[in-house]
């Protein structure tokens, strides 16, 4: 008996062990966003109210900290602290408002978990979301931080969300500089904010 | 007449080397990981060159109202009166027309199992699918679809894309995909029935048009309504949405 504890200790520890699995942490909390979105008590809410709720549950996996961080790209190390809280603040309040349109539309589509890859402190997991007449492939992009993994980037049929933003934001860094991107992503939040009153 | 034949084989000589040419200036498609940093460098976000981009604008703000003028009202209109499940078997219809010609490309691309795949897809969606209205090879014999196209057939022999286009009434594409499309046209038209005339050929494309707009209605005026530059952001999604197609079929080194 001892023979064989002993014999168990010599193994190597698979490497995998040690790291938590990713789907496993990220389907309670897809379960928990599409609970939150059918739940009847959140249509009665105001619609900035809405997405205020939404945006905290979706705060628990993903890292909206380096999503920031990679939406800038190597500018982000020039920025001061204050800069980086505020531009985190800002790229969430963009993202709340626009995926708020989202909750009137969701009507009880599934989530499929389809495959998972690790490397490292980095993973993808693969999903579908099954609507009904067509399922379209989501990924989500995932950092390693202490035991939890989190989000950083959501691929929408091949199209990365920070990538698509990354290439426009680079483009209006070069030109107006980094005052200029703060002016345009305020702009379009009220820009966005005021579509959603209107409906 | 008879000597603008004579002349074809030197046009065609020349469309390929000016195209072998814009290969080698520019590299073939690279893989995306998006589990490494890589995929993120700006450097990497636009690779494809875009020297006539004050052209491509105009030709932007051009489908941008088609679209939303033209377009996406008849669409909305058609939606309407046609349910849903017709629509998907339009759609499905069209797809599988264009079977054949995907297979030709998977065997020009070296992926004889995909050529296969692609013809029995074919086969059993024209049977058993009724002239394909019905995706029967991906529901009942799990053979979903297979992308190929020449522009990928391009990309496999190493040549580049050359530069990026916005086509009138197409949208995005580059030099070498444009050319592709063209060719898989040009082949499909052998045997579909409706090429006789421009007017028949014209209309069968745009209810096709009209088809598939009709199942993806407000999607194009959303990612719009998200971005900053909408230019670039479907400059940007067309590239990556493209660089999925290629890499999932296998048919990138």
């Amino acid at each position: 008996m001892v023979l064989l504890v002993g014999v168990v200790m010599l193994l190597p520890r698979p490497a995998a062990a040690a790291v938590p699995d990713p789907t496993e942490q990220f389907r309670p909390f897809l379960d928990k966003v599409t609970e939150t979105l059918a739940d009847p008590g959140l249509k009665s809410l105001s619609k900035p109210e809405q997405s205020r709720r939404i945006i905290g549950v979706v705060r628990e996996r993903f890292d909206f900290r380096e999503m920031s961080r990679r939406v800038i790209g190597q500018q982000w190390r020039n920025l001061s602290e204050q800069e980086q809280n505020n531009f985190e603040a800002l790229f969430t309040q963009l993202l709340q408002y626009a995926y708020v349109g989202k909750i009137d539309e969701y009507s009880g589509q599934q989530v499929q978990f389809t495959q998972q890859r690790i490397r490292g402190d980095r993973a993808e997991v693969q999903t579908l979301l099954v609507d009904k007449n067509r399922s379209i492939p989501v990924s989500y992009i995932m950092l390693l931080r202490d035991d939890q993994w989190m989000a950083y980037d959501v691929i929408v049929e091949g199209v990365s969300l920070i990538r698509n933003y990354m290439e426009q934001f680079s483009e209006i860094l070069r030109k107006d500089g980094y005052p200029g991107l703060v002016r345009q992503i305020e702009e379009k939040i009220t820009q966005l904010e005021q579509e959603i009153k209107k409906n | 007449m008879n000597r603008m034949t004579n002349r074809l084989p030197a046009i065609a000589l020349l469309l390929v080397l000016v195209l072998t040419i814009w290969g080698l200036v520019s590299p073939a498609h690279a893989k995306v990981d998006f589990l490494s940093d890589e995929v993120y460098d700006e450097a990497a976000a636009s690779r494809v060159a875009d020297p006539i981009e004050p052209v491509n604008r105009v030709f932007f703000t051009v489908n941008d109202k088609v679209y939303l003028w033209v377009i996406e009202p008849v669409a909305t209109g058609y939606s309407k009166v046609m349910p849903a499940d017709i629509r998907t078997c339009i759609s499905n219809f069209f797809y599988n027309l264009g079977e054949p010609v995907r297979s030709v490309n998977c065997l020009l691309q070296g992926r004889f199992r995909d050529a296969g795949r692609t013809l029995g897809r074919f086969a059993l969606n024209s049977v058993f699918g009724v002239f394909g209205l019905a995706d029967t090879a991906a529901n009942e014999f799990h053979l979903p679809p297979v992308y190929a196209s020449l522009g990928q057939t391009f990309s496999v022999w190493g040549i580049g894309d050359g530069l990026y286009l916005v086509v009138p009434l197409l949208g995005p594409s580059t030099l070498r995909d444009f050319t592709g499309t063209v060719g898989d046209g040009i082949a499909q038209s052998t045997y579909t029935p409706w090429n006789d005339d421009g007017l028949t050929t014209a209309g069968v494309q745009g209810g096709r048009t009209v088809n598939r707009t009709s199942l993806h209605l407000g999607e194009y005026e959303e990612i719009k309504s998200l971005s900053f530059d909408p230019y670039i952001a479907f400059r940007n999604g067309y590239f990556q949405m493209r660089s999925k197609q290629y890499n999932n079929s296998g048919a990138t080194k």
